[in-house]
């Protein structure tokens, strides 16, 4: 049976020379709301043989807690929990959209603990911060032990659970612009509250005489990360914002998308719904 | 790799040895003796797990024994003083909310929680703040009946924040 093991540094010197021994399995610790239900799960299996030790590491002792702006960005530190986020006043002026996410993900006693950093390094396809942080086109930034390095949202998931950070690489914060066009999140779950996501979709949009100036949309839990649109993005573009020309430019995410059947909704079931949630986030975009 | 970890239970500092791997709810339940919050589903599902941590209601399955290091853990049994039952506590009682009363501990620590931020909640309110506490007795309608009369006053003043803040 493998043994754990666990530290909490306080410094970035002090974790890249824990992550230096090979002999363990690292794993890093956020808020835990996760992470600590997968190490009980692991826990109440059988054991596997000749596993490695696990080396389990508490991030929360780094100084990543925190959210400031300057004139043209918003920094979220990574271990900030939702709860923080949402009751953040530069957050509620600045991008409401990643509030009304935040508001569907579980209840506040997860809230509470959930950090937007653990939300994102999970990768999982069905996460409901990481559309919006697409189309507000947030950055995210690992912090190895040779140096920082930024990296686009949507560059940053590869599948489900897998991100382009290294394994001695933290993400430290986020970096989201300020913007002038108004975003929006929808999200469909099989109930109201304390849902995971069938199928969820953000959407930015900038418009002048209601003639789009600029698009993005994002959606999630139909392909094996979250998606930018692109294929709907286009169609919208330079187009007038007509109840007609956003039902038709939402029906092109069927393109997009590669959605399977799991215990929430089938392949089937998305790919019908798809549409539905991405042309919703796309009109409460557009209300003034 | 056991260690010793101290922190605040119920106003009172303790010290336990801890494993790397144990949740809180193992940590309070198994070595500390307490079993007012349950162990439902331990996957973060069903809130009867919920105690209050550092002023927040949390679900204490997902949380790992190790990072509550000098923080202040408050369960149930440590809303009452001697034996006059918290308003909640009292509430919960009187509307006869508990059935099986095994959700019981978890609702009230949400709700003693959620009125410490948010003393005059609309019922839609409390309803969302108790949407993490599953009852499978299912007595949600007297629990959020129960915590608006509370916020009304009903059963007198709600001690303050700092009271769990030892
Ligand atoms: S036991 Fe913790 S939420 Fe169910
Ligand atoms: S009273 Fe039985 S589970 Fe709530």
């Amino acid at each position: 049976m493998r043994s754990y093991f666990y530290e909490s540094p306080d410094s970035f010197g002090k974790l890249f020379e824990i992550l230096e021994d090979n002999s363990i399995e690292m794993k890093f610790l956020a808020g835990g709301s996760d992470f600590v239900p997968r190490l009980s799960l692991e826990r109440e299996k059988i054991h596997k043989e000749n596993q490695k030790d696990s080396m389990i590491i508490n991030l929360s002792d780094l100084g990543l807690n925190y959210i400031v702006e300057n004139d043209t960005e918003v920094i979220i530190g990574a271990t900030t929990t939702f709860a923080e986020i949402e009751k953040n006043d530069i957050i509620k002026g600045e991008f409401p959209a990643l509030i009304k996410a935040i508001n569907e993900i579980a209840g506040f006693s997860v809230r509470n603990i959930a950090t937007i950093g653990g939300n994102i390094m999970n990768a999982s396809p069905a996460a409901d911060s990481v559309p919006v942080l697409m189309v507000l086109e947030a950055e995210f930034v690992l912090r190895g032990p040779d140096g920082s390095r930024n990296i686009e949202a949507k560059e940053f998931f590869t599948g489900p659970g897998k991100t382009v950070a290294k394994e001695n690489e933290v993400l430290t914060h986020i970096i989201i612009r300020k913007n002038k066009g108004k975003s929006a999140f929808n999200k469909l779950g099989r109930r109201k509250a304390e849902t995971l996501s069938v199928v969820n979709a953000a959407a930015y949009v900038e418009k002048e005489n209601n003639i789009c100036k600029a698009v993005r949309v994002a959606i999630g839990s139909v392909a094996p990360t979250v998606l930018r649109c692109e294929e709907v993005e286009e169609l919208l573009l330079g187009k007038e914002l007509t109840e007609e020309n956003i039902r038709v430019a939402s029906e092109k995410v069927v393109d997009a998308i590669s959605p399977i059947d799991d215990i929430r909704a089938s392949a089937w079931y998305r790919k019908k719904v798809a549409p539905v949630i991405v042309r919703r986030a796309i009109e409460a975009a557009i209300v003034d | 790799m056991s260690e010793i970890l101290s922190f605040y239970l119920n106003g009172n500092p303790v010290e336990v040895l801890v494993k790397p791997e144990q949740t809180l709810l193992e940590l309070l339940r198994d070595e500390l003796g307490l079993t007012s919050p349950k162990c439902g589903c331990n996957h973060g599902d069903c809130g009867a797990c919920t105690v209050i941590l550092d002023g927040k209601a949390v679900k204490s399955c997902l949380v790992l024994a190790p990072t509550v290091k000098g923080k202040k853990v408050v369960t149930a049994d440590g809303l009452c003083s001697g034996e006059k039952l918290h308003p909640i506590q009292q509430a919960f009682l009187d509307y006869g909310a508990p059935q099986c009363g095994y959700c019981t501990p978890g609702m009230v620590m949400a709700a003693t929680a959620f009125l410490l931020e948010n003393p005059k909640p609309t019922k839609e309110e409390i309803k969302e703040a108790l949407s993490g506490n599953l009852c499978r007795c299912a007595g949600y309608e007297k629990y959020t009946e129960a915590v608006l009369a509370v916020s009304k006053g009903e059963f007198g003043l709600l001690p303050e924040g700092s009271d769990f803040n030892v």
